[in-house]
């Protein structure tokens, strides 16, 4: 009983802390430490983010996508042209074609891909 | 942000730790005010040097914040983090290859020739300083952290028979040293005076 009674005296005394002075300083040192990891890891994550649309972009730009474009283009000429005679309402598939749709979607793509990279680092 | 500080500072633990689960440093920063003096103080008493007590104590405080969607307020805040700080501590010894040499000494008794003391009335911190680095590390661990005799023989790599035995010797020269009233340390501050401590 009286050991019981000690220890909960000991965990009481445990418990007590006279307040140091330099308290405040002290959790202004402990902010300041998060607030460094924490600009650490945006820069980290928009670093990574970019390096992964570079990498994005650079594979599209590689894997002969001009060529594929312009063949794309030209087949979708010929389809349009096809088309045209079945039907006037066609014109658009060949405004199309003939514009930048492919570009568009291939810019919407990249953007898209560094995006996605970005809030999956930021996951993680 | 104006006032900021002032709305946090009447907050409860539980309450600024859901801001600081969102990534509110602030409120975590007044969780470093309310505790930081408890934790260093932990440290301390556990045998750790003023300095190397804050390091560990801000290290602690840091990975808190890491992991602060793990504590669910089911015990305090204060205890969650003092439990952080002591196997932080723990490990640092291990890595300076400090604790073997804590684990190795017999704890011999040195208080004997003061017993005649406990008439005078001492504090926690100066009965703790007749302990030896095992005894002081385990009474710490298991009376300041919270840690059960089990916790602190696996935290300690320890026998759980080891750390008993220094529990016990270690609490019969607090018992012969500090004096039988309450103790109370004057301008003390409890844990938890606004929170759940």
């Amino acid at each position: 009983m009286a050991e019981a009674g000690f220890e909960r005296r000991l965990e009481r005394l445990f418990a007590q802390s006279p307040e140091l002075p330099d308290y405040g300083a002290f959790a202004e040192r402990v902010e300041h430490r998060l607030n460094r990891g924490w600009t650490a890891r945006r820069w980290l994550i928009g670093a990574a983010g970019l390096v992964g649309g570079v990498i994005g972009a650079s594979q599209l730009v590689m894997s002969n996508l001009v060529e594929r474009v312009t063949s794309a283009e030209e087949s979708a000429r010929v389809l349009g042209q096809g088309l045209s005679r079945v039907s006037p309402s066609t014109d658009m598939v060949s405004a199309l074609s003939g514009g930048y749709g492919v570009w568009i979607a291939a810019g919407l793509a990249v953007l898209t891909m560094v995006f996605a990279l970005s809030r999956v680092i930021e996951e993680l | 942000m104006p006032g900021t500080s002032t709305t946090f500072a009447s907050l409860h633990d539980v309450e600024l730790c859901s801001h600081a689960a969102v990534g509110e440093r602030r409120a975590f920063g007044e969780l470093v005010r309310r505790h930081g003096t408890a934790v260093r103080y932990l440290l301390r008493r556990m045998g750790a040097q003023a300095a190397e007590a804050d390091d560990v104590a801000q290290d602690a405080f840091l990975a808190a914040f890491e992991r602060i969607t793990e504590f669910r307020g089911e015990g305090t805040f204060a205890g969650w983090v003092k439990r952080i700080a002591a196997r932080l501590y723990l490990r640092r010894l291990q890595r300076d290859k400090r604790l073997s040499a804590f684990a190795a000494e017999g704890g011999e008794d040195d208080v004997e020739a003061e017993a005649g003391d406990a008439d005078r009335r001492i504090d926690l911190d100066e009965g703790l300083k007749a302990l030896s680095p095992a005894e002081r590390l385990c009474v710490s661990m298991c009376f300041g952290a919270g840690l059960s005799h089990g916790e602190a023989a696996e935290a300690l790599n320890l026998p759980l028979g080891t750390v008993k035995s220094h529990v016990k010797r270690g609490l019969d020269k607090l018992r012969a040293r500090l004096a039988p009233a309450d103790g109370t340390v004057q301008g003390a501050v409890l844990e938890g005076r606004r929170g759940n401590g």
